[in-house]
């Protein structure tokens, strides 16, 4: 789209949203699926919203999180001379 | 398994069973782990690795060494996880998950954050590792509240890095089922997180 043609079309635009399409489009942006407008929409409602930033700050944390590796989990060694009894016994 | 005549391989059942056996034991803990990681129960985990190896038994010919051991056994794990998270997504209706969230409980009226339900600070060092496992176990206390297919579906995209088509095609979930389900669970663990951090 040409620079004027978006000027005229955000000119004809609410580009205010809500916390609530907000917190919707931090999520969508993680896999840039939103538009120009949504960008600039998002990028606005960040800049005056404190709790916003907040959530968007916070769905960073939690996606680092999913992210972490746990504790190791491991098998005693019956737990795995089982599976190979069960196994091979069953063939 | 296939008929060939062993004794011109130097190869016999006992060989292949021992090669087998050194699977089990070198590559049951990191099948053990994966399938805890995708949110099963410690049991259904344990029967899933149990049952990956029969199907590798049972399949023993068609490894042709084409990719590592670990890897081939990690493929068969993933898929049968897969497709049981398909199967109960099929049982139940995924208008269903999230039904706790209802957009009130967050939102008023002008769909600002409600009174009560603004997000606040954390403050979580992650550079302290005291804290760290503080906040993790909190999490994982908060994650086991979250229905299992709506686990699933962060760790394909979070820990797989899967695509959300690839997710969908896989789950056999449409677009939007996918994002109801992982907008809605977001917004609600974020929620218990800061409950339970803050309270601790």
């Amino acid at each position: 789209m040409s620079r004027k043609k978006l000027a005229h079309k955000l000119t004809g635009m609410n580009i205010t949203i809500t916390c609530k399409k907000a917190v919707e489009y931090i999520s969508k942006k993680e896999e840039a699926k939103l538009s120009v407008l949504q960008r600039i929409q998002l990028w606005r409602h960040l800049a005056i919203c404190s709790l916003c930033r907040r959530f968007a700050q916070q769905n960073r944390t939690m996606n680092d999180m999913f992210k972490m590796p746990g504790q190791q989990h491991r098998l005693t060694d019956d737990e795995k001379k089982e599976i190979i009894e069960s196994v091979l016994g069953k063939n | 398994m296939t008929n060939f005549n062993a004794e011109t391989y130097g190869m016999t059942q006992t060989n292949n069973q021992d090669v087998f056996s050194s699977w089990v034991n070198d590559h049951s803990d990191v099948l053990y782990y994966y399938a805890i990681k995708r949110g099963l129960s410690d049991q259904d985990a344990k029967d899933f690795v149990q049952e990956t190896f029969l199907s590798a038994w049972r399949g023993f010919d068609n490894y042709r060494e084409q990719s590592s051991v670990r890897t081939w056994l990690v493929a068969i794990l993933r898929n049968k996880i897969t497709d049981h998270f398909r199967k109960a997504i099929n049982k139940v209706s995924v208008q269903s998950l999230g039904s706790e969230y209802n957009d009130h409980a967050f939102f008023d009226e002008y769909d600002h954050w409600k009174e009560g339900m603004h997000p606040k600070q954390w403050s979580v060092d992650l550079t302290n590792p005291a804290e760290v496992n503080d906040f993790r176990r909190i999490f994982t206390n908060c994650t086991a509240k979250l229905k299992q297919v709506q686990n699933i579906v962060f760790i394909m995209k979070y820990v797989d890095d899967l695509e959300s088509e690839q997710i969908c095609k896989e789950l056999g979930i449409t677009s939007s089922n996918y994002w109801v389900i992982l907008h809605r669970a977001k917004v609600q663990l974020r929620a218990c997180l800061e409950k339970n951090w803050l309270t601790n």
